[in-house]
């Protein structure tokens, strides 16, 4: 089954990849993405330089971690993931530049990893600035520890959520958006918190058990939420984030290569 | 070069009945040969041109470009076979020079052929003057040129062209149109597809009009022709005939 999977798609070049990942990048440099961009960066450090001043400077280090945490690698991975992976095929198809790429000789699968690359790099950035920004104006324990954890977490989060989006964005290319904004919902926040077989398929029950295990939580964890976090070593969460987006990633590509738009569908 | 036998390709339309868009072409271009595809809107040319750019799977018959069937062997068909659209898609953030260097990178050439082969286009092109400028800041004209330097990156032998005109006007349509001459002089097998028919009368060996997803007429414009006619008044009778 794998091997016929394998055989069905055209294998990525390197080169091709590279190309439509710097291509991808600079469609992004546009004054309203750069725009956007700018305020994901500053987004998290408002929100906690306000949850200072709310808890008037005692705003508890552990409590920060986490706010740090639903607001980086959660929230501004996602919603840059979302804008810049989901619309991987419709973009093109509404660019009319869906024909000139695909008729490469490994045109659909560089598309595919060119933009899974662009939007990795892209969102990653925006994630790590952001990250620099909030840690200006936030207390937190082991300050020295945090941004080592937190940009592990970033890296994982774009690489995992990004496989994930590029499943809708090939199957349901003209909905990808709000399909994936769906599975964003209901694979990685309902079934990832599930505690059965379902969640060690998500990204989110592997970065919520690497916080913990990064953070040294794991002895004084409650056991409520024990239950939201896995028992493997760190090392096997990161492997397993690697294993989903490779499931991820080659399931879209076989499906991608299979893919006909007549014409009346495009532009 | 290029060879269709028999094609046929099939949409589902989306109440789940099927709509067959071509229905039986067959058609052949030689090295060194151009072959116009005329057609009106919805005749199937645009479907027949993308099955050779193995962009659609067909639904029965075969087509090959360079030998290499778009089934059995679409990458051999991809690396041999260039592809121009009515719409140009060309990024506006992007020069000339970016664009034929990413396509050739993806068409897997290494930096140093990359940067030869984007050179020659550029001056073959007559793009040299704004090489380095986006491509949203320059002429429909100079766009069209764009689409087709990116089509000649990798010097494929066959071309496909799907109505490459129709964005120009009188002075774009005509270089561009010359310079599908001088690739035919090269010895590139080139088949166009268009439903201005006065631009391409005189600059193809062969024609082949299609109707309704069918074949209604092949031929020399002289075999085409009655005397004292046009290919237009050829093409009229052709399909009207057809319609009958």
């Amino acid at each position: 089954m794998t091997l016929r999977l394998l055989s069905l798609m055209q294998m990525p070049s390197l080169s091709g990849t590279l190309a439509v990942a710097g291509f991808q990048l600079r469609r992004l440099l546009t004054p309203p993405r750069l725009a956007m961009a700018a305020l994901g960066a500053v987004f998290p450090a408002a929100v906690m330089l306000a949850a200072g001043r709310a808890s008037r400077g005692r705003l508890d280090p552990d409590l920060a971690v986490v706010l740090l945490y639903v607001l980086i690698p959660e929230g501004v991975c996602l919603l840059g993931l979302l804008v810049t992976m989901s619309p991987v095929v419709s973009d093109e198809l509404e660019r009319g530049t869906w024909v000139h790429v695909t008729v490469r000789p490994a045109g659909r699968s560089s598309l595919l990893l060119g933009t899974f690359l662009a939007s990795i790099v892209w969102t990653g950035v925006v994630a790590i600035v952001a990250l620099g920004l909030a840690l200006m104006v936030t207390r937190v324990w082991h300050p020295e520890a945090v941004p080592v954890a937190f940009s592990g977490l970033i890296i994982l989060s774009c690489v995992g959520r990004a496989a994930l989006f590029a499943l809708p964005a090939v199957i349901m290319p003209k909905r990808a958006l709000v399909t994936s904004v769906g599975v964003a919902i209901v694979v990685e926040y309902l079934a990832g918190v599930l505690p059965a077989v379902v969640n060690q398929a998500t990204v989110s029950l592997r970065l919520r058990t690497l916080l913990v295990e990064w953070m040294g939580w794991r002895r004084n964890l409650p056991v409520e939420v024990q239950l939201l976090v896995d028992t493997q070593p760190a090392w096997i969460q990161v492997v397993a984030v690697f294993v989903v987006a490779i499931v991820m990633l080659t399931a879209a590509l076989s499906i991608l290569e299979r893919r006909q738009f007549p014409p009346s569908e495009e532009v | 070069m290029i060879e269709v036998v028999d094609l046929v390709k099939d949409y589902r339309a989306g109440d789940g009945s099927v709509v067959r868009a071509v229905d039986g072409i067959s058609l052949h271009v030689a090295a060194g040969e151009t072959v116009g595809l005329l057609g009106a809107n919805g005749a199937g040319k645009t479907t027949t041109l993308r099955v050779l750019a193995t962009l659609l799977k067909p639904t029965s018959g075969t087509a090959r470009v360079a030998d290499y069937d778009v089934v059995a062997d679409p990458v051999g068909v991809r690396r041999n076979l260039g592809y121009v659209s009515a719409t140009t898609g060309v990024p506006d953030r992007l020069t000339p020079r970016e664009i034929f260097t990413s396509f050739g990178r993806l068409h897997g050439l290494d930096r140093d052929a990359t940067t030869v082969r984007v050179e020659h286009l550029l001056d073959a092109l007559d793009l040299a003057s704004c090489a380095d400028r986006p491509a949203g800041r320059l002429s429909s004209g100079q766009r069209q040129r764009i689409s087709l330097g990116r089509a000649l990156v990798h010097d494929p032998p066959a071309l496909v062209l799907d109505e490459p005109t129709n964005a120009l006007d009188v002075l774009g349509a005509r270089d561009l149109l010359a310079m599908v001459g001088q690739l035919r002089a090269e010895g590139h097998a080139i088949l166009i597809s268009t439903h201005r028919l006065h631009e391409i009368e005189h600059r193809c060996d062969r024609f082949v009009i299609v109707h309704m997803g069918r074949i209604v007429a092949t031929g020399t414009r002289d075999e085409l022709v009655a005397d004292g006619a046009g290919l237009e008044d050829a093409f009229f009778v052709a399909v009207s005939r057809r319609a009958l």
